[in-house]
């Protein structure tokens, strides 16, 4: 497993009103030097989930950069952060971690996005799992197949990795006041993201 | 014999001589008539003389001619009934003649005469009959009370039956003469009518025909689609004169369910013939329209005749001819030809008509045949009953092999390639659906579109597999660039976004991650512009091509050396070289195709493997092959690759990105250098690509 959970990083504590205090620790960690190199894996650091309280979520993308932009803004946001460099290790990682959301790339080798939302939704254990495209696929078509894939929401590349964090927050708020059909509906008919 | 007695006998016969040769001359009714009352009355020394002529029923007599009468004496007398106590009626009625000697007699014999012409004197009336059939009578009226002896009585009989011979004569010739006409003019309209299988106009000018010599006026009128009554035509010598009915129909438009004229004869199929139009029929279509009045009047409507056009029990019109000004009342002739007419008019119509279906079917089965849409006709239980050419292509499945059977049947997945098309009702836009059709292993894109009528469906098949393969190029292209460009800018956007956060402390190492990350994927996003650049101008034939002397093999091993510096750890690359030849190329371009080459080879191999460059001299040319141990391609794939937006499987199942340029950037530089580039491969074993440049000359 190349995948790994990284602790959130942060220089000083952030206040933002209206927001649930308890799930918010400040961390300060070197990321990358606290846990083992996994030899199979270059570049990658691994970490283990060190705080209850604190969303997880599990990236899923072939390309390092996208991985390397969303877990650093994620972590910076105080959320833990998963990663999965295909669609195969992205299912067994969301299978074994139960995330609290998948970002989740389309166009990726082997089992692709479409075939990892498909399967996540197939899956007893995982259909709860709330899964946002983070895709360069930008064709309406595309989107209504996100939004029949059940997802709750579609990001287009290039995207904004400083507001990631409180996307994910504002996602995950919504789902808990029973929203999640509207985040659905929005994917093709809401505002664009 | 007395002298005088033989004098007047000879004179007698020399007079019925004379009568004789002129009757003999004349050839006319008119000229018999006008002999016999000039030479015949003068011949049997009377004073007037007058023919009547039994009419066509038998029931009256009608005068043809006078001589010498006072028109106030003969006015009334042009007809009166055979049955009259009358000279002329009991003549004809009797064959007898009739010799009255003076005026007594006469009103004692027929006292009907006994109020008028008070000076006659005396009268003879003689039979005109021929073959022992009396016709008619002649009747001479004398100066004189004459007692007639056997001698004088015997010259009055042979004047008669000399007037006899030559009248009936005459009439058989007028009415030879007028059953010639009417064949002629049969013969004319038959051959109009054969002329063309425009009927409305032939018929057009059929009722032109009519005109003066059948009716003075001739009108024919169609059967619409809907059972309406169509004037189709009315003719009359005078144009203008047409112009006015035309006018006087819209100002009073025919009633459809009239109890008369075109309306009953289309009801009932029978013709409607008035020898004499009667009063009653013209008041009650007068009514009480003192300008109709005034028209009907004018118009001096005399007799009609009405025949249905009817062909194989079908009623398709009516001809109407009408005797006014001009043509005398009709008689049983006129309407036997009338009904002969409108005979072979229907059968013109009709054939005319059903060479006119014969040909729309044959030409809707030409169209069909040659159309480039599959037509699918089926009936209510869904049997095949028309299948075309091109559906048969479409399904492989002969016309022969559909026809008759469940469609269900003749193709097996006919209701999953027809069960989303919405079917609409005849006229209506029909709407057309996409979907894959899958027999016999091809894989065929058709569009289907249904109309559903009373007694079937009739589907419309298009084959779009180019179209769809096309658009499906194109948007597995949109998604290709579109990940190719948006992925390099998400990295480049995001890492300088991220770097400029104030509230956040990255670490060294992520800093350092993030500026390498800007740079390597900004190298990448200028190099999928370039490759998209470099295509356009390909394709707008815009890139020059600099020849000059290069050593191919310092090219390659160039290329060689900074592709190790990115390779990754499992993929080895090696250099081959032997003796090769110099050649004539840009090396820019040269090196441009290697580096494309050997990229790709990298790509295709996923997991790992050797990737050899071997430079050798061929026939005439330098051989340069990229040679690799990665995925391959599938021998039918292999010309496709060289198509600009072709991608070996675009949806990156194997996570080989690219902007499906690189390798028809190489073909089509190595082309403008003279070369040739070609690819073998076996799937799971590699490919080789071959490089061909000519050796400098």
């Amino acid at each position: 497993m190349r995948a790994e959970v990284v602790h959130p990083v942060r220089s000083a504590p952030l206040h933002r009103p209206g927001r649930a205090v308890g799930r918010r620790k400040l961390w300060r960690c070197e990321s990358g030097s606290s846990a083992p190199e996994p030899p199979e894996s270059q570049g990658q650091r691994s970490g283990r989930v060190e705080t209850s309280g604190a969303r997880r979520v599990l990236v899923i993308d072939d390309e390092r950069a996208i991985r390397l932009l969303c877990r650093v803004n994620l972590v910076a946001s105080g959320i833990d952060v998963l990663e999965a460099r295909d669609g195969r290790e992205g299912l067994a990682l969301a299978r074994k971690e139960r995330p609290d959301l998948v970002l989740l790339d389309v166009m990726m080798p082997e089992v692709d996005g479409w075939t990892v939302a498909r399967e996540l939704a197939a899956d007893e254990e995982t259909r709860e799992i709330p899964v946002v495209f983070l895709t360069a696929r930008a064709e309406a078509a595309d989107k209504r197949l996100g939004e029949q894939l059940g997802g709750v929401g579609y990001l287009i590349k290039p995207f904004d990795p400083v507001t990631i964090g409180d996307y994910v927050e504002e996602v995950l708020a919504r789902i808990d006041r029973g929203e999640r059909e509207q985040l659905r509906r929005d994917i093709s008919s809401g505002p664009a993201r | 014999m007395s002298t005088r007695e033989t004098n007047e006998a000879a004179d007698r016969a020399r007079r019925l001589q004379r009568v004789a040769e002129l009757l003999a001359e004349a050839v006319e009714p008119q000229q018999v008539l006008d002999a016999i009352l000039t030479e015949g009355v003068r011949a049997a020394e009377a004073r007037a003389g007058a023919i009547g002529i039994l009419s066509e029923d038998g029931k009256n007599v009608e005068l043809l001619a006078e001589r010498g009468y006072d028109a106030a004496v003969m006015h009334g007398w042009a007809s009166f009934p055979l049955a009259a106590a009358l000279p002329m009626s009991e003549v004809i009625r009797t064959g007898e003649p009739v010799f009255v000697a003076n005026i007594e007699q006469r009103n004692r014999d027929y006292p009907d005469l006994a109020h008028q012409g008070q000076d006659s004197h005396a009268l003879v009336v003689v039979p005109l009959a021929v073959e022992g059939r009396v016709f008619g009578a002649m009747s001479l009226s004398f100066d004189e009370d004459i007692e007639f002896e056997p001698e004088r009585r015997e010259m009055k009989m042979a004047l008669a039956r000399q007037a006899a011979q030559a009248l009936a004569r005459s009439r058989l010739y007028a009415a030879e003469q007028s059953m010639r006409e009417r064949m002629t003019f049969l013969a004319e309209a038959s051959e109009l009518l054969g002329s063309s299988l425009d009927y409305n106009s032939t018929l057009r000018r059929v009722a032109q025909l009519s005109v003066p010599g059948l009716a003075d006026w001739c009108a024919i009128d169609m059967v619409g689609p809907n059972g309406e009554i169509e004037r189709l035509a009315v003719a009359h010598e005078d144009p203008e004169k047409v112009r006015w009915a035309y006018e006087l129909q819209d100002r009073y438009p025919p009633d459809p369910d009239a109890p008369t004229g075109v309306p009953q004869v289309l009801r009932t199929g029978e013709p409607e013939f008035y020898p004499e139009l009667p009063q009653e029929l013209l008041e009650e279509a007068i009514a009480d329209d003192d300008e109709l009045r005034r028209i009907v009047e004018e118009l001096g409507l005399k007799s009609s005749i009405c025949v249905p056009l009817v062909a194989r029990g079908r009623k398709l019109g009516a001809l109407t001819l009408i005797a006014a000004e001009k043509h005398p009342a009709y008689t049983q002739a006129d309407l036997d030809l009338a009904i002969e007419l409108a005979r072979r008019a229907a059968i013109a119509v009709d054939n005319a008509r059903l060479f006119q279906e014969a040909e729309r079917g044959a030409n809707a089965a030409r169209a069909l045949a040659y159309v480039a849409d599959g037509v699918v006709l089926l009936d209510d239980d869904n049997h095949v009953r028309h299948w075309n050419p091109a559906a048969a292509a479409i399904t492989g499945v002969s016309e022969e092999e559909a026809l008759g059977r469940p469609v269900g049947d003749v193709v097996s997945v006919w209701d999953a390639l027809t069960s989303h098309v919405p079917l609409v009702a005849p006229g209506r836009a029909a709407r057309t659906v996409t979907v894959p059709l899958v027999l016999a292993g091809r894989e065929r894109w058709v569009a289907v579109s249904g109309v559903a009528f009373g007694q079937g469906t009739v589907f419309a098949l298009q084959d779009v597999t180019d179209e769809h393969a096309l658009e499906k190029t194109r948007s597995d292209f949109v998604a290709t660039a579109s990940h190719e460009l948006r992925t390099p800018l998400a990295a480049v956007y995001g890492a300088v976004r991220t770097l400029r956060r104030q509230d956040v402390v990255l670490s060294e190492d992520d800093r350092t991650q993030f500026l390498e990350m800007i740079e390597s994927e900004a190298t990448r996003l200028a190099r999928i512009v370039d490759q998209i650049l470099l295509a356009g101008q390909l394709d707008a034939d815009a890139v020059d091509v600099a020849l000059s002397e290069c050593d191919p093999a310092a090219v390659a091993a160039g290329v060689v050396e900074s592709a190790e510096l990115h390779l990754p750890e499992n993929i080895s690359i090696r250099l081959a070289t032997d003796s090769a030849p110099r050649i004539s190329c840009d090396e820019s371009k040269l090196r441009q195709v290697l580096v494309n080459l050997v990229d790709n080879a990298v790509k295709y191999s996923p997991a790992g493997g050797s990737v050899e460059l071997r430079v050798s001299n061929g026939d005439g040319a330098c051989v340069i092959d990229v040679i690799d141990e990665g995925l391959g391609i599938p021998p039918d794939e292999s010309d496709r690759i060289f198509e600009k937006f072709y991608r070996l499987d675009p949806q990156q199942t194997y996570g080989v990105g690219g902007s499906g340029l690189g390798l028809y950037i190489c073909r089509e530089l190595v082309e403008r250098m003279d070369g040739r580039l070609r690819v073998e491969s076996e799937p799971g074993h590699g490919s080789r690509f071959t490089l061909e440049l000519p050796v400098q000359r």
